[in-house]
């Protein structure tokens, strides 16, 4: 079975009557063994409740959630312990037992399973080398920073051996420098353990740094869904482009009077000078209205807003031209 | 009732008859003071819990209804005041000890005054006990017992000896109240030796000593719940 994670048909509805809310419609997406694969959206898009659904911390009002092809939500309570024990899960907020030390934290689902302590504390040790932390032992959590505490909170979310690690924002209570190391574990335990791991976030430069794919969700809705690099160069819905370049697309267009193109760079052009090249080549000036581009690996990504010539021969060359670079897509805006 | 300290022949008369019956009265105030404790805590601290998990979105919601019920009895038994419901409540003495009258006789009553205050103290300490931390070990397949013994108790311990602090307090204060209707100890020298017969040093006697008993329990629980937590530890 190629998807270890497959979410059909998903619906979550909270409350009734007045107060009834859609946190999520009819949500389909699958996941691939193995893979880092990440959910974005803005706050309220129904992030927090998806990822719950794939462990059933939510019931899901409709629809099934599939691991390894079966269907969790038809299994009895003890059944459901039991598959959950492979279904890890950190959090923002750590979440550790504050009056547990790191190790006995980190012994705990083992504690669960009914692992002997000598088996449990010689397996502690090994995961708290794995996370970079053996001199940690014996801290308690108040001792320790908060990328720290996500450390061990990773260290004992590995320990009962899971096949998928759900990151609900992992990273968003901790700096950009604690971010990174974070995600470098994380990317590290994926390729040793070859666990597969879901990353849910409203940070985009979280999906750019360790994700092969991802999903937009919008509105409780998969806005869009593909490869990190695709989605990224070209979004096709609203909510794609408001997270991939939210500075380009916040740009209040109908203030500008003529033609707008939005160049699209997909990875492949950083080194190409495009706007000055219009202006050597064409003989025309384009102004930048806005830009919002990023580099990936020595990649452009992003978009820019450029006004267009008035006249309308001069506009289709400049677009021509523009199309005509390798992983450049313009496309007239207005 | 002060008048006592310019007599010196009646302090030396009353001061007999306290050394020679002061040790047995803290004896009887704190054997009667550790079973009320326990029994208060063997049925108070399960419905505490119950108080937690049981509701609609507790970790094992039960039956509404029960729930509602439970509230109603544990508001109904804290409202009573306590002269009262010792007295309504005597009679089950005679049912489980045997007896109307002695200090033994007072300890169900207290029971009963004592437990559901010992609910709501466990169930103020639990409600602490943060919803991520329930939640992860939710997600990693803890039954609803494993959260209970594993997570809610040992989280809120600190929590819970405070609590714990303050229900001996007023147990004590309970018992020493429970001397108005035959129960011994302290509370039972200070009013019926002393109050009663207007033997004021006696009184006095009995009230010192409740008020260093409180003093230490008071001192020792708040020391316990504050070495026990783990998150007041300075960063070292």
């Amino acid at each position: 079975m190629e998807h270890i994670i497959g979410i059909n048909n998903l619906s979550k509805h909270f409350g009734s009557g007045e107060t009834h809310v859609a946190a999520l419609s009819d949500v389909s997406l699958e996941v691939r063994q193995g893979e880092i694969f990440g959910i974005i959206g803005l706050s309220g898009a129904g992030k927090s409740t998806l990822v719950r659904c794939m462990n059933l911390l939510e019931r899901p009002t409709e629809g099934k959630v599939l691991f390894h092809g079966s269907d969790l939500t038809h299994l009895k309570e003890k059944e459901l312990r039991l598959q959950r024990r492979k279904i890890s899960m950190i959090f923002q907020s750590f979440n550790l037992l504050d009056q547990r030390t790191s190790l006995d934290n980190i012994c705990f689902p083992l504690e669960l399973a009914g692992v002997g302590k000598k088996e449990a504390r010689k397996r502690a040790m090994e995961l708290l080398e794995t996370v970079g932390l053996p001199d940690k032992a014996n801290a308690y959590p108040v001792q320790l920073s908060g990328g720290q505490k996500q450390r061990i909170a990773i260290a004992r979310a590995l320990a009962s051996d899971p096949e998928v690690l759900l990151c609900d924002e992992a990273t968003s209570a901790l700096d950009p420098k604690t971010t990174r190391s974070i995600l470098q574990l994380l990317q590290q335990i994926n390729k040793e353990r070859g666990i597969t791991v879901i990353i849910i976030t409203h940070d985009m430069s979280v999906i750019e740094q360790i994700c092969h794919r991802v999903a937009i969700l919008d509105h409780g809705c998969v806005a869009e869904i593909g490869e990190v690099e695709s989605v990224f160069s070209n979004p096709k819905s609203k909510a794609g482009r408001r997270l991939v370049s939210p500075k380009t697309e916040n740009i209040p267009l109908s203030t500008w009077e003529g033609h707008v193109a939005r160049i699209a760079f997909n990875g492949n052009a950083s080194a190409d000078p495009i706007i000055a090249s219009v202006a050597m080549e064409l003989g025309i000036k384009l102004s930048i209205l806005g830009a919002d581009t990023r580099n990936v690996d020595g990649k452009a990504f992003g978009t820019m807003l450029v006004s267009l010539p008035e006249d309308i021969t001069q506009l289709r060359k400049v677009m021509d031209y523009l199309n005509s670079f390798e992983g450049v897509t313009a496309e007239e805006v207005q | 009732m002060f008048e006592i300290f310019t007599d010196p022949v009646k302090m030396a008369q009353q001061m007999e008859v306290i050394v020679n019956n002061y040790g047995f009265a803290i004896w009887e105030t704190l054997y009667a003071l550790a079973l009320e404790v326990i029994f208060a805590y063997v049925i108070g601290l399960p419905l505490g819990v119950l108080l937690v998990t049981g509701e609609k979105d507790g970790i094992r919601p039960i039956n509404p209804m029960v729930m509602r019920v439970l509230n109603a009895v544990i508001n109904l038994l804290r409202s009573i005041p306590f002269l009262i419901l010792m007295i309504i409540a005597l009679p089950l003495s005679k049912v489980i000890v045997g007896t109307k009258v002695g200090t033994p006789a007072t300890i169900p009553p207290m029971v009963v005054a004592a437990f559901p205050l010992v609910a709501r103290m466990v169930e103020s300490s639990l409600r602490e006990v943060g919803h991520g931390v329930i939640e992860a070990a939710q997600s990693m397949g803890a039954s609803a017992w494993q959260i209970i013994t594993k997570v809610l108790l040992p989280e809120a311990l600190p929590s819970l000896i405070s609590g714990g602090t303050i229900t001996v307090g007023t147990i004590l204060g309970y018992g020493a109240m429970a001397g108005i209707i035959g129960g011994g100890g302290l509370g039972q020298m200070a009013i019926t030796y002393g109050y009663y017969n207007t033997k004021y040093l006696i009184m006095w006697a009995a009230v010192i000593g409740l008020i260093i008993l409180v003093q230490i329990f008071q001192s020792v629980g708040g020391r316990l719940a504050v070495k026990c937590d783990k998150r007041l530890r300075n960063k070292s």
